[in-house]
């Protein structure tokens, strides 16, 4: 009944304390880890509106993030850009290429289309590590500037190189990431999408052109997925081709899981836990000496699969019994 | 008027011809009762009409445009819907939003503007907000499946799954329906409500077809028969006439021993 006032509440509650948050957590540490979970925010919902919404499992999302990432560093250190036009434009050739990858998914699906998807991802990724005369190859991309300042007048600029003010910029992305999400998904287009992953062929009984659907849903995601790498480049200003691996397609994929697949604020909980989680545990690794992180992910999913089906969102959503919570679980 | 009509209209999978040489027409307002063994061919038949098969000869117009070869959704957006013999509805959406899904209009618009009307529209004007909960609510009213509206679809029994995708058909506003089996898995109460509502459906105006294979609802509703048998058209007519018809005992009778063949 009362559903809509709490959920608001809590909304302006998460507004307010992630505009305080830099101000409570003051460690600059502690706040570049907060920059990084809002670019996985940004990347993990991204993923979630295939992967969640529309069933199409993409394991080669990686390749999104990386491709906004160099061409965007590319396009500012080539061309003398600003990185303010590096942004979008690092989406858009993301988007270019979520076309090319659109373009499988027509006919395959489930498995076979994961596995076209890592082929794309792996492709592009040898083509970073190989190109080199572009790339410079497994060195990575360095150097690459930060977000130009705000010059307000000669004595009042903002500039966007320390964690705090870098911070507010992607915050404003993910809201407004989250608001774009959130408008699609409850939507004619959102119930479309997710017509299309219940049944494919039941959807085209209704008129659904689940081709051009899955090419628009695929440009949307990659755009984001692109803007999000393009963010990190100019941010951490160190690429390489790492960017584009296939561990990192996994990395958002359990995101996505433990924090609740098909659910608008799964993949934000999960990039902010898992961000914070992983950097935890490489402080751990440094005693047991291998690398934990991988382990205790996939320790995570399979714990997700085993209990929580419906990730953490879940949990709170399943609460209660009555239809109209069950039905929240799955919009 | 003639609203549809098949010409030669053929199919083969490999070595197997499914429909051969296949002519009939459905009149605007009629139901056309589809019967045969199993194996005749009807669901191919309703395949080839709905966009799910390209035939390899032959040709199906709908109002004197070709529409065979078309895709699915594009002969469901020039009016004509479907139900599955296997139901297919949206296991995970609500009833509601399985009806909702249908109310869409992706005649005029492609994705993309989908996709931006859904950004810059008052939801309350889109059949996410207001306007289509009371329509979807009218279509369950007459399914009878308004109490379950916010149920899961798969947590519907059988019977009103069947219910919820002829909803679910109807939303497309179709000239057309095309009812592959729809008291299949049926008792016979849920059978008698259900001749009703087809009835009722056509009352209408939209034209049926229907596929079945409960004599006594085939006979029942349907203003004309057309008799398949190892995808040919053997016998066409009112029930009167098809229940007298020789070829078409055979074809029931006889056809356990054919079958031996």
């Amino acid at each position: 009944m009362n559903r809509r006032p709490v959920k608001l509440i809590l909304i302006i509650l998460g507004i307010l304390i992630a505009l305080a948050l830099p101000f409570i957590i003051r460690d600059r540490y502690f706040q570049h880890l907060l920059v990084l979970s809002g670019i996985f925010i940004i990347l993990t919902s991204s993923w979630n509106l295939l992967a969640g919404y529309t069933g199409l499992l993409n394991l080669g999302h990686a390749a999104f993030f990386g491709i906004g990432g160099y061409s965007s560093a590319l396009f500012v250190l080539k061309l003398n850009l600003s990185p303010w036009i590096g942004l979008p434009l690092g989406g858009i050739v993301a988007s270019i290429f979520g076309i090319l990858l659109g373009i499988p998914s027509f006919r395959l699906s489930g498995p076979y289309l994961a596995i076209t998807t890592i082929g794309f991802s792996e492709i592009l990724r040898l083509v970073a590590m190989n190109w080199v005369s572009l790339t410079r190859g497994s060195l990575g991309l360095y150097g690459i500037p930060p977000l130009t300042p705000f010059n307000f007048s000669p004595n009042f600029s903002i500039k966007f190189v320390s964690e705090q003010n870098a911070y507010y910029v992607i915050l404003v992305f993910v809201f407004l990431t989250l608001i774009l999400l959130n408008k699609l998904i409850h939507s004619e287009f959102g119930i479309s999408l997710k017509s299309m992953r219940e049944d494919e062929l039941g959807s085209q009984s209704i008129g659904i052109d689940t081709s051009r659907y899955k090419l628009t849903v695929f440009m949307i995601s990659a755009f984001l997925a692109g803007f999000a790498g393009s963010f990190y480049a100019h941010y951490v200003r160190l690429i390489s081709p790492e960017m584009l691996a296939l561990s990192e397609t996994f990395s958002i994929l359990t995101m996505v899981m433990v924090g609740g697949l098909g659910t608008l604020f799964g993949p934000v909980v999960g990039a902010i836990l898992l961000t914070f989680l992983s950097e935890g545990l490489r402080f751990f690794e440094d005693f047991v000496k291998i690398d934990i992180r991988f382990v205790i992910y996939g320790g995570l999913l399979m714990a997700t699969i085993l209990f929580m089906r419906n990730g953490i969102i879940g949990l709170f959503k399943g609460v209660g019994t009555s239809n109209e919570k069950q039905r929240e679980v799955n919009e | 008027m003639i609203l549809l009509q098949a010409m030669s209209l053929t199919k083969r999978f490999g070595g197997l011809i499914a429909v051969k040489d296949v002519n009939f027409v459905l009149q605007s307002g009629e139901i056309l009762g589809l019967i045969g063994p199993n194996g005749a061919g009807k669901t191919t038949l309703v395949n080839l009409i709905t966009g799910y098969y390209a035939p390899n000869a032959g040709a199906i117009l709908y109002r004197e445009k070709k529409i065979s070869g078309l895709k699915p959704h594009a002969i469901n957006n020039m009016g004509i819907a479907r139900t599955f013999q296997i139901v297919r509805i949206f296991h995970k959406l609500s009833v509601l939003d399985n009806v909702r899904s249908g109310l869409v209009d992706r005649r005029t618009r492609p994705p993309w503007k989908v996709a931006l009307d859904s950004l810059v529209k008052n939801r309350e004007t889109q059949v996410t907000g207001r306007f289509g909960e009371e329509r979807a609510i009218q279509l369950l009213e007459f399914v009878g499946l308004t109490a379950y509206r916010h149920e899961l679809a798969e947590n519907l029994p059988y019977a009103y799954c069947k219910r919820l995708e002829i909803a679910r058909a109807l939303a497309t506003a179709p000239k057309i329906l095309l009812l592959d089996e729809p008291s299949a898995g049926l008792n016979p109460k849920e059978q008698n409500d259900q001749i009703g509502m087809i009835k009722s459906i056509n009352g209408q105006g939209i034209t049926i077809l229907i596929i079945e294979h409960v004599m006594k609802v085939i006979m029942d509703i349907s203003h004309r028969i057309m008799v398949l048998h190892y995808g040919e058209k053997i016998a066409e007519g009112t029930p009167e006439q098809i229940y007298k018809n020789e070829k078409v005992v055979e074809a029931y009778l006889g056809g356990e021993a054919s079958a031996h063949h």
